[in-house]
């Protein structure tokens, strides 16, 4: 074989090393996010040993493409046409990995919530809590009802009879009511059945003006108070919660629910 | 094949060789232990975060990579199973000889090699290596994601046998499956259905030259990753980019419509490109919105066309046969999708 020029050597071996390269970034990335408990940001917990499991694979068959590397070359130099579309792709591919290796790992915002209806259809029954099941509960368990008790609850009753009374105490983060944004706001959550990618979200509405004065959204809160009418005369929630108080906690090590 | 590199070669360069290779071994993993560090170093750097919208579709497209590397790590090392360790007659020995037998035989390996659609495409090509038909590995491709363990106990876990959801992924799988493989072997030119760089790839054996099957295991796995990779990385950021800008809220209300919702149950399929093994609990919460007939069209179709599938696929087919592909399963999905509507 002739010497080749540095120029077509380098793009030889771009295309040769790029799939281990990216592979090593998406397995050390995923490893330290399992190691620091933040895998669950992107995919439900169930899968998490599998997934550490299948990393290790990947990262010794790494280690080995490095010290068993074959004596020849068998790739065919690329041609021109090759080189621009997969120029473009490793280009891309090299922009997504700095992003997984370097960007803080982070939760869903409500940007995304925007996008998908609160407390919208996309949710099972099976899910959180049933209203007839809801009759029989101490005020102690519904104490421990998170954003998902609740919202299930919501979307199956709203009438103040099966809500008034009952204490409720929830963290979330915030996100405006859209119809009332100055008054109200839903502490809310997303749901994760299988990855980030089908995350739902859901919330339970607070009646609290002007609460920007105190929140920004996005943060998290814990908001304690009961279930009364909605005073808000633009939202079309029937029932809010009315906060006794509500202070700003910390991003809970678990932010979604499943 | 297998020749000892030391062998044939003066005692000086194989020393040297092996000198190499440590220093390589080296560069290896202080390259991991570098990505370690660079990871925690800039894991609480809050400069480093992006505005809400960016930071979401980062977030999704990071979801739907992690969410599919561990099957296309699974079907890179199955593939390498197959191609370097198990014997080369085996697989074509024991399959019947009446092509719709052994396209029928050939649905059924998903049973053995439990890998999602992304893991099956490092697969199949290895399958197209070993001496399988294109037709015949297309017929595996869109089978084995469906009828494999995990994916049928995934399915039975979320729907258990209710509506014949279950069933109708299962029958439908097989049928389209052996219907598109039908209908490729028809083709005249098998070869002319893949690119051409994969096509020359199955015709000369490319691995003959490794000194032994260690180092063809890693050299195969070191191709199919560069493969396969940017495409995975292309499809995830297209799947990423289109949920965040297009609102859920569009596909859900078009669900409701019993016109519509299998069309909308397919879309959101080719939108999301989650793995066969887990989609069933993807769709598990639209079950109560969403007719059974549109379910079992997702779970259908989902698992053989979707974006990042295409981008996958697209390292072995030409554009012209993925059109085809495309529009075949579509349409078959949507009919197993009116079955079951009308049948349940």
């Amino acid at each position: 074989m002739s010497p080749r020029p540095p120029k077509t050597r380098l793009l030889a071996s771009v295309q040769r090393w790029r799939g281990v390269v990216l592979m090593s970034v998406v397995v050390v990335a995923t490893l330290w996010l399992a190691a620091t408990n933040q895998l669950i940001l992107y995919i439900h917990p169930r899968y998490v040993w599998f997934t550490v499991i299948m990393s290790v694979i990947a990262l010794l068959f790494v280690v080995g493409s490095a010290f068993l590397r074959e004596p020849h070359d068998h790739d065919d130099p690329p041609t021109r046409r090759q080189n621009i579309v997969s120029g473009a792709a490793v280009a891309l591919s090299v922009a997504i990995a700095a992003g997984i290796l370097i960007v803080p790992p982070a939760t869903l915002t409500s940007a995304t919530l925007e996008s998908r209806e609160i407390n919208g259809a996309g949710l099972g029954g099976d899910q959180g809590q049933s209203v007839t099941a809801a009759s029989t509960t101490t005020d102690a368990a519904f104490a421990k009802f998170t954003v998902l008790d609740w919202s299930s609850l919501l979307r199956q009753s709203t009438d103040l009879a099966v809500f008034s009374g009952k204490p409720v105490d929830v963290v979330g983060f915030v996100s405006a009511e859209p119809d009332d944004p100055d008054n109200m706001f839903y502490v809310s959550r997303f749901v994760v059945t299988c990855c980030a990618v089908d995350a739902q979200p859901v919330g339970v509405p607070v009646y609290s003006p002007n609460w920007s004065d105190d929140f920004a959204v996005d943060q998290w809160v814990r908001v304690e108070g009961g279930f009364a009418t909605n005073p808000s005369r633009s939202s079309g929630q029937a029932i809010a919660v009315l906060p006794d108080t509500a202070e700003v906690v910390d991003q809970p090590g678990e932010p979604y629910l499943y | 094949m297998r020749r000892s590199e030391a062998g044939h070669q003066h005692p000086t360069i194989a020393r040297r060789t092996r000198r190499r290779q440590f220093v390589w071994l080296a560069v290896g993993l202080v390259g991991i232990a570098l990505l370690f560090a660079i990871r925690a170093l800039t894991a609480d750097q809050s400069v480093l975060a992006l505005p809400d919208t960016a930071q979401d579709f980062l977030t999704l497209s990071i979801s739907v990579i992690v969410e599919s590397m561990p099957f296309v790590i699974l079907g890179i090392v199955l593939s390498i199973a197959v191609q370097v360790w198990v014997p080369d007659t085996w697989i074509m020995r024991v399959l019947p000889r009446n092509p719709f037998l052994r396209r029928a035989a050939i649905s059924f390996i998903g049973v053995f090699l439990p890998v999602c659609e992304c893991g099956n495409v490092p697969l199949a090509r290895g399958l197209m290596v070993k001496g399988f038909t294109v037709s015949e590995s297309m017929t595996f491709l869109l089978a084995a994601p469906i009828i494999n363990p995990i994916t049928i106990i995934t399915t039975h876990q979320a729907f258990g046998w209710d509506d014949g959801i279950l069933v109708g992924r299962i029958l439908g799988g097989f049928v389209i499956a052996n219907l598109i493989g039908w209908l490729f072997s028809r083709h005249p030119d098998q070869d002319s259905l893949l690119t051409d760089k994969f096509a020359a790839e199955c015709r000369v054996d490319a691995h003959s030259h490794a000194a032994s099957r260690w180092q063809e295991s890693v050299a195969l796995f070191r191709r199919e990753a560069s493969v396969i990779l940017p495409a995975l990385f292309i499809g995830a950021v297209a799947a990423g980019a289109i949920q965040t800008l297009v609102p859920r809220s569009v596909l859900v209300e078009l669900g409701s419509n019993p016109l519509w919702s299998i069309l909308a149950m397919m879309v959101l399929a080719f939108v999301i490109s989650v793995c066969s093994n887990v989609d069933a609990f993807f769709i598990l919460p639209f079950a109560s919105t969403f007719m059974p007939g549109s379910i079992v069209s997702f779970l259908v179709f989902g698992p053989i066309i979707d974006i990042k599938m295409l981008a996958l696929l697209r390292t072995t087919f030409t554009v012209k046969t993925l059109v085809q592909l495309t529009t075949v399963v579509a349409l078959l999905s949507a009919l197993i999708g009116l079955i079951v509507n009308y049948v349940a």
